[in-house]
């Protein structure tokens, strides 16, 4: 509290607890109150309420398609996310900075245009690619991939705004150290700069499975949403509470918080075995 | 010889870091590359390890062209300043690293470790994480590590730049005694020239890109090359245009020896047993002089006093500017 305290100044004691309570206040009303409500409602007649929802054949569907597409996603974010980092932390290029605020994008573009341009591009009709891609066999829009393209888009920067920091503190002395002890550049990957970074890594991972269940907009533009085939969970929960179906919303909406918090509590478990640093 | 470079240059953009350099270190030595920071012997270093490319010019490790070989097949031992421990990986697993890259059986390596931990002082420590160990330690662990794989050289980049006074001393005569029971060819990057003369059989020292100057700690303070490595050397102080060293000034209280310039004492400063003096010449010298202590009270020396100065006979002195006048 010592650090608090100066960090704050030399504010009066009164100060300080005005300040606390509306931070305080401020998490209620925003995150606290919103979610204990949707968890009330959830067991408003004790467990009733799930297993009704877990009997639909069309919660379940979109429950895995979420699970499935989110995993797809997170794996295939994970290996280009750790592979970018490396190229713009250890490689210096023509348009490196170009390439960093590129990342950036998906944060500040509306993931509803994210699903349109995906839409435009890939879509089997009169997209760039999509007529051959179709011709091919691959249906991308209105289908799994696409799903699963649009999630990556939007949790893009995830994993590299975690690991980039990271990468950049490490150096690359570890590195060089390796090579001159005869490790080749996969060894010297595999072996040192994976562990060295491997708890940005797991954030990473986790931010980016949570931004991946909750995804919403691209999702919902992209996969046309047909009940039991292409409808995850976010876009079912609209519907069920449109079509006053509100206990079997609130029911899967608790579900995915409940995924999420497990997200979070998984890290805090395995973050102290990281040894004495 | 050990390690051949020849006409090596190397720019980083406008700056040029080396300029045509031809050194030979020979096999089984002690060698140190001296000199300011930021004038070029890192960079030589890492051009031996493989860390950096030469712009022009080759590079022979133990009489194989190594140039174009990457670091891993270059078979050198390297020692960065900051450490570059593993840090998620403990004391013994560090030093074992090379040998596990290698393949070798379980056996060889943990024994190749035990003995390798005790030749460095570390076997207690082998199952810590290195975050646990002081500046020392980690270098230690460090050195240990470069030593595992056996390599035909050992780099050593400013080993002990980062450790406090104390503990630098320490570990260099420790260096000094590990080089005599191990007899890998080592160099050593340090900008510390009591260092580079206290535990190099031979010193090369590089200035600006440059080698200045190759010998023993002896020649290069007994017959330095210029005046350069002159002042890098030693402190240096300039009497009717020659340099020469603070204690090599003779200096009396009535003119004794012909040639002796008329001065006064400006400033007097006593530390421990050494006397400092600065004399003002009536020539505009500012000339430094050192004396002992008793020898300054027997001259009674005061700021003010009336004194002469002259190189003492035997003395070691280079013409002033004898760089600008090559260069």
């Amino acid at each position: 509290m010592a650090s608090t305290s100066s960090a704050v100044g030399n504010g009066s004691p009164a100060v300080k607890w005005l300040l606390r309570v509306v931070v305080i206040g401020y998490l209620f009303l925003l995150v606290a109150w919103p979610t204990a409500y949707v968890v009330r409602h959830t067991f408003d007649d004790g467990l009733t309420g799930l297993r009704t929802a877990l009997s639909d054949p069309d919660v379940v569907h979109a429950l895995v398609l979420t699970v499935q597409v989110s995993v797809a996603a997170v794996v295939i974010n994970t290996l280009f996310g750790v592979g970018m980092s490396l190229l713009l932390v250890r490689h210096r290029f023509v348009g490196r900075r170009a390439l960093s605020a590129l990342i950036d994008l998906p944060l500040s573009v509306s993931p509803v245009v994210v699903g349109l341009a995906l839409v435009l591009v890939y879509n089997g009709r009169f997209g760039w690619f999509g007529p051959w891609l179709e011709a091919h066999g691959l249906q991308i829009v209105f289908a799994r991939p696409g799903m699963i393209l649009a999630t990556c888009f939007v949790i893009l920067p995830l994993v590299v705004r975690e690991v980039v920091p990271v990468l950049e503190e490490l150096g690359d002395d570890q590195e060089q150290a390796a090579r001159s002890l005869g490790a080749n550049a996969w060894q010297t990957f595999w072996r040192i700069t994976l562990p060295g970074v491997r708890w940005a890594v797991v954030y990473g991972v986790v931010l980016s499975l949570a931004r991946a269940l909750g995804e919403f907009g691209a999702i919902k533009v992209v996969a046309g949403n047909v009940g039991g085939e292409t409808q995850v969970a976010t876009v079912l929960v609209q519907q069920k509470y449109q079509n006053f179906e509100q206990q079997t919303a609130y029911s899967m909406a608790f579900l995915l918080v409940f995924a999420a918090v497990l997200c979070l509590v998984v890290v805090a478990l395995l973050r102290p075995k990281e040894g004495h640093r | 010889m050990s390690i051949e470079v020849n006409g090596v240059n190397k720019r980083f953009g406008d700056f040029v870091a080396l300029d045509d350099v031809n050194v030979s270190l020979p096999t089984g030595q002690l060698t140190a590359l001296l000199g300011p920071s930021g004038g070029g012997k890192s960079t030589l270093l890492r051009i031996i390890a493989g860390l950096e490319s030469a712009d022009t010019g080759t590079v022979t490790i133990e009489g194989r062209e190594a140039t174009h070989l990457p670091p891993q097949k270059r078979d050198v031992g390297f020692v960065f300043q900051h450490y570059a421990v593993f840090k998620h990986l403990t004391v013994a697993e560090n030093v074992a690293f090379g040998l596990r890259i290698r393949k070798r059986p379980k056996a060889e390596v943990a024994a190749k470790v035990e003995e390798l931990l005790r030749l460095v002082h570390l076997s207690q420590f082998a199952g810590r994480k290195p975050a646990q160990l002081s500046g020392g330690q980690r270098q230690r662990m460090a050195l240990a590590r470069a030593l595992a794989v056996e390599p035909s050289v050992l780099l050593l980049d400013e080993p002990f730049g980062a450790l406090d006074a104390k503990v630098r001393k320490e570990l260099r005569d420790w260096l000094r005694r590990l080089h005599d029971e191990v007899r890998v060819t080592t160099v050593f990057v340090t900008h510390d020239q009591e260092e580079a003369m206290e535990v190099a059989d031979e010193i090369v020292v590089i200035n600006e890109g440059r080698v200045e100057q190759v010998g023993t700690p002896d020649q290069l303070y007994d017959a330095p090359a210029n005046d350069f490595v002159m002042g890098f050397l030693g402190e240096v102080t300039s009497l009717n245009g020659i340099l020469l060293r603070p204690h090599d000034v003779h200096l009396s209280r009535t003119p004794q020896l012909a040639g002796a310039a008329e001065g006064t004492v400006s400033r007097l400063v006593r530390v421990g047993f050494e006397v400092r003096l600065s004399v003002l010449t009536d020539d505009g010298d500012d000339v430094t002089v050192l004396l002992t202590r008793s020898h300054a009270r027997e001259l009674g020396l005061e700021p003010g006093a009336k004194v002469w100065v002259t190189a003492a006979a035997g003395a070691m002195a280079v013409p002033a500017m004898a760089s600008v006048a090559t260069g």
